[in-house]
């Protein structure tokens, strides 16, 4: 079977009109369409950036605040730019945009333009029709983000097989910290939260994320977490979205190869985020997957029993409750250390608000994961490895 | 239990309270003898008018009723207009034409002009234009132009994107975005070119701006520019409404800057400023309107609002302000689209804010009363065969001014293409002068549309249908804790989404879409207000020369309104020191280094 059409869907600068946008995204992964959803609010750089950070086959956007000319022109004009003219784009705007409008728009290289009345079935036809059939072969890679946006496309779509050739060491700067946890626990806000003191800490140094939504059964996938990263969307941050694809435990079957790839591609940090897990799910248990591993916890985990549960408060290094503003907090802090304590590991237990601005509690946990002391980190792996021995 | 778990309290009270006094004034002999006395007083007392064609009609239209029971049913339950719990108005009197007396009609039925000039005092004008496009000077031409015959001079502000997200004009990518939609405002300068003309401190004039994310910025802007021409006695003269309503943002608009809990902060330091020197302005409208047009249904629409507003109130007086200081300066604003609902949606919600705000908040007569703006529905209104939209923005005409709104704003036919253009302006607010001016519908009789048996099925209804939604937000955890759960953002894409889904299944008629449709598909050729990229470059150039000539002072003013957020105090002083020197995006972009940038909700 064909991979499914990945699409980016965004609403331009200064423009919160999203209602328009969150309904043709569903209706999109309703019929096998996997849509990038980057939000509202932004701007012609995001687009790009994310488009061929996820090396999607189009962008579509949803513009009604107007200057709609200007921006599609710019996303077009940028794409060409940076070397990835390969990415079309698309878009519509209820009766804001003219038939006139429409007309210049389409001179100045945008696909095609919706207007007021289409259905929605229109619009997915089209997306099958015009992004549905295999890519011609790619041209030289004009930048090192666009090289490795195809590869990893290659690897997602199993036309390379990696698994085999490469381990997942990676050079000795790169730290790979994977962050996983159940649905609503905050994971996307704290790693967003944290690339901004990655970002703060120096000038260079670069971040990888590989973060993971579901697929619909059979059907498309939502990936949606860039939507609510603000300060993820960075020239010094490469971000990926995948599906699962069918795969359960809260990865996608080709993420250990881009993992891998990613691990090797030069990023001082390479976060790797889980979709919403169940109390069985180690996702991380691929040997030497990732340098740490952080669960983020709700305080609203139910019963105290089901504490016993969750397999990754065995393994994770760092156990963080998030949302430690709600009144369940103290006592889920209480019962969580008990729980650590039976593991007798050096495992770190953190509060966390993660939608707090400067939150103490995230610095802390910053101050955990980017600490470069590598002694310290072998000791770190060395009792990770000694508790899955256990077990 | 929070605020608004009693205030529900409060209405089944209230309502057991209602059936009680009927019970009472039918076994209560005396009791019964005093309400019908009290009836007949007061039909005693309303005045009779005539028709143009000589027809007499009572002021005021009363329920034909002659039972204790049932007078206290209405007196109790629904109030006369202007009295508690205000069902049928605000005021005693709203739209209606001077009485025409008796004598006028005398010879052959013949009007004579005269007697009929006593003045019956009546709130204002009820019909606001709405306007906003290109630069500063082109918004103030086209002010000027609407307001041309006009006695009062209420001018409503549109902002374009990059202002209404609290960016500059000079910021990377808005070129194209500035003047689209509403004026483009980045310094005290322009907002000084804005009302250019117009003398801001009259009792004659008020200023009304739509913007909610940096409105505090934009009002310490407008203050720092009615300063700037009529020196610093202007300011407690200053009138108008800003909208300032962040909640409705977060849960539907999404024009949010900072996160929740820093801009619920500036806003109450900014009613805090207003309350204690500006007495007549209205520091936030709290507004359904963009809840309604982000698809929500009228229910929701009406109950999200009444509960921000409780949450405000809540909020305004945890800060130590006054309820009978702040309750008058709150203003509503809803939607009203064709849905069966908005037969009393209005009705209802002023009815459920003054039982609220009496017996939860303590509040007297005048912060009891639900003051209120309407906008008839631009989500109604489509693209396809757009004329229609005259129709449809008739109707909901007519439903506004049947809830007794206390303004109302009529939509361009063109709306759904651009900034409307000056002819469908101009039509939209010819709807408004036929209906009140021209029909006889609203200028004889005030309740003349109130009271029917289906009216008050609707009311029954939507009133527990919003009491319903109260009590899940109640478990939620409250207002604030329901709007960082997206509990009424989802509520509000779902029902969006079925709206949709009903339209394009043609279960929702559409006429002109889904419905009677012409087959072409042929835009309508609508004339553009686009703002020519020599005006943008304009704007852009204007305000690199306004930050060149501040550029230290601007650091200065900065750093001192830094350190009063990061102090926890007031910072509206210090915010009204830095609009003289820095631009909106200067200081949002210091504001946001200081308590974080908003981060979206999908």
């Amino acid at each position: 079977m064909a991979s499914p059409i990945r699409i980016l869907t965004a609403v331009p600068i200064c423009d919160g009109h999203d209602s328009a946008i969150n309904t043709i995204n569903l209706e999109f992964i309703r019929h096998g369409i996997e849509v990038v959803y980057l939000g509202y609010h932004r701007s012609v750089g995001d687009i790009v950036r994310a488009a061929i950070q996820e090396d999607v086959r189009a962008i579509g956007i949803s513009s009604y605040n107007g200057g709609h000319i200007e921006f599609f022109a710019e996303v077009v004009a940028l794409l060409r730019e940076k070397g990835a003219a390969d990415i079309k784009v698309f878009g519509g705007g209820g009766g804001t945009i003219t038939h006139e409008d429409a007309a210049m728009m389409r001179r100045k290289g945008v696909d095609e333009i919706f207007f007021a009345g289409t259905s929605l079935d229109e619009m997915v036809k089209f997306v099958h029709q015009r992004y549905g059939k295999p890519r011609a072969k790619r041209a030289r890679a004009k930048s090192s983000d666009i090289e490795l946006a195809h590869k990893l496309t290659e690897i997602e779509d199993k036309k390379k097989i990696r698994n085999s050739k490469f381990g997942i060491r990676n050079s000795c700067k790169t730290r790979v910290i994977g962050f996983t946890g159940p649905g609503g626990a905050g994971k996307t806000t704290l790693i967003d939260e944290l690339v901004l003191r990655f970002l703060n800490k120096d000038r260079q140094s670069r971040v990888a994320i590989l973060s993971h939504d579901p697929s619909v059964i059979g059907e498309g996938a939502l990936l949606g977490d860039r939507a609510t990263m603000i300060n993820s969307q960075n020239d010094r941050v490469f971000m990926r979205s995948m599906a699962t694809r069918g795969q359960a435990g809260g990865l996608s079957p080709a993420t250990h190869d881009c993992l891998a790839l990613l691990a090797r591609s030069g990023f001082d940090y390479v976060i790797i985020e889980t979709v919403g897990t169940g109390q069985e799910a180690m996702p991380f248990q691929k040997n030497g997957i990732v340098d740490q591993t952080v669960l983020v916890m709700n305080p609203d985990y139910g019963s105290r029993l089901q504490l016993q549960k969750i397999v990754m408060l065995d393994l994770a290094d760092i156990v963080v409750v998030n949302k430690s503003d709600l009144q369940r907090a103290r006592t889920a802090h209480t019962e969580i250390e008990q729980r650590l304590e039976q593991n007798r590991r050096a495992q770190c237990l953190i509060d966390t608000v993660a939608k707090r601005h400067r939150d103490s509690g995230v610095d802390k946990l910053f101050g955990l994961i980017s600490t470069s002391d590598k002694s310290k980190r072998g000791k770190e792996r060395k009792s990770h490895e000694q508790a899955r021995t256990g077990r | 239990m929070s605020k608004l778990g009693q205030v529900v309290e409060s209405v089944e009270t209230y309502n057991q309270f209602v059936l009680d006094q009927v019970k009472r004034a039918r076994s209560d002999e005396k009791f019964g003898r005093d309400l019908l006395g009290r009836w007949n007083d007061i039909k005693a007392k309303i005045p009779t008018t005539r028709a143009p064609t000589g027809l007499p009609l009572p002021r005021l239209a009363l329920p034909e009723i002659d039972e204790p029971g049932e007078i206290a049913r209405f007196l109790l339950g629904e109030g006369l207009p202007g009295e508690f719990p205000f069902l049928n108005g605000a005021y005693r009197e709203m739209y209606l034409e001077p009485v025409r007396e008796v004598e006028s009609f005398e010879k052959d039925g013949e009007t004579k002009k005269s007697k009929t000039d006593k003045k019956i005092p009546q709130a204002e004008e009820p019909t606001r234009l709405f306007s906003g496009l290109m630069l500063a000077e082109d918004t103030n031409e086209r002010f000027h132009y609407l307001t041309r015959h006009q006695r009062t001079h209420r001018l409503s502000t549109a902002f374009d994107g990059p202002t209404l997200y609290g960016i500059d004009s000079d910021a990377d990518g808005v070129f194209g975005k500035i003047g689209e939609g509403g004026v483009a405002i980045d310094t005290v300068e322009d907002m000084v070119r804005l009302y250019d003309g117009f003398d801001l401190g009259s009792a004659n004039f008020s200023a009304s701006m739509t913007i909610s994310g940096p409105a505090p910025i934009i009002m310490a802007m407008y203050i720092a520019a009615a300063k700037r021409r009529f020196g610093p006695s202007v300011v407690p003269k200053l009138r108008g409404t800003i909208q300032a309503d962040i909640f409705k943002e977060v849960q539907a608009q999404n024009e949010t800057i900072f996160p929740i809990e820093p801009s619920l902060r500036f806003l109450t330091d900014m009613v805090e400023f207003t309350t204690r020197e500006m007495p007549r302005w209205y520091p936030i409208s709290i507004s359904g309107y963009h809840i309604g047009e982000a698809g929500s249904t009228p229910v929701q629409q009406a109950a999200y609002t009444l509960s921000n507003g409780f949450a405000y109130a809540e909020m305004f007086a945890a800060r130590g302000i006054p309820v009978d200081q702040f309750g008058p300066r709150l203003s509503f604003f809803l939607d009203c689209g064709l849905d069966v609902e908005y037969i009393a949606l209005a009705r209802v919600s002023r009815r459920i804010w003054a039982i609220g705000m009496r017996d939860v908040f303590g509040a007297g007569p005048k912060a009891q009363l639900y003051k209120l703006h309407t906008q008839t529905s631009g989500r109604s209104l489509i693209a396809a065969e757009f004329k229609n939209n005259l129709t449809r923005t008739a109707a909901e005409l007519i439903l506004a001014y049947m809830n007794a709104t206390n303004s109302c704003h009529s939509n361009s036919a063109d709306e759904p293409f651009t900034t409307p253009s000056e002819e469908w302006i101009r039509l939209a607010a010819h709807g408004q002068a036929i209906l009140l001016e021209e029909s006889g519908i609203f200028k004889h009789t005030m309740n003349m549309l109130s009271g029917s048996p289906g009216m008050k099925a609707v009311e029954r209804a939507v009133e527990a249908a919003i009491l319903e939604e109260f009590r899940e937000i109640e478990r939620l955890g409250g207002v604030l804790a329901a709007v960082e759960d997206r509990y009424q953002r989802s509520q509000i894409q779902n029902a969006s989404h079925r709206y949709e889904q009903q339209i394009n299944d043609g279960v929702r008629p559409i006429i002109g879409l889904n419905r009677y449709r012409n087959g072409s598909d042929d835009m309508p050729e609508v004339k553009l207000a686009r703002t020519p990229r020599k005006k943008q470059q304009l704007q852009v150039e204007r305000l690199a020369k306004f930050k060149k000539k501040n550029a230290d002072k601007s650091k200065r003013a900065l750093d001192k309104l830094a350190a009063a957020v990061e102090s926890g105090k007031n910072c509206f002083p210090e915010l009204l020191e830095a609009v003289e020197v820095c631009s909106l995006g200067q200081i949002t972009g210091r504001l946001q280094e200081v308590v974080g940038r908003f981060r979206p909700m999908v």
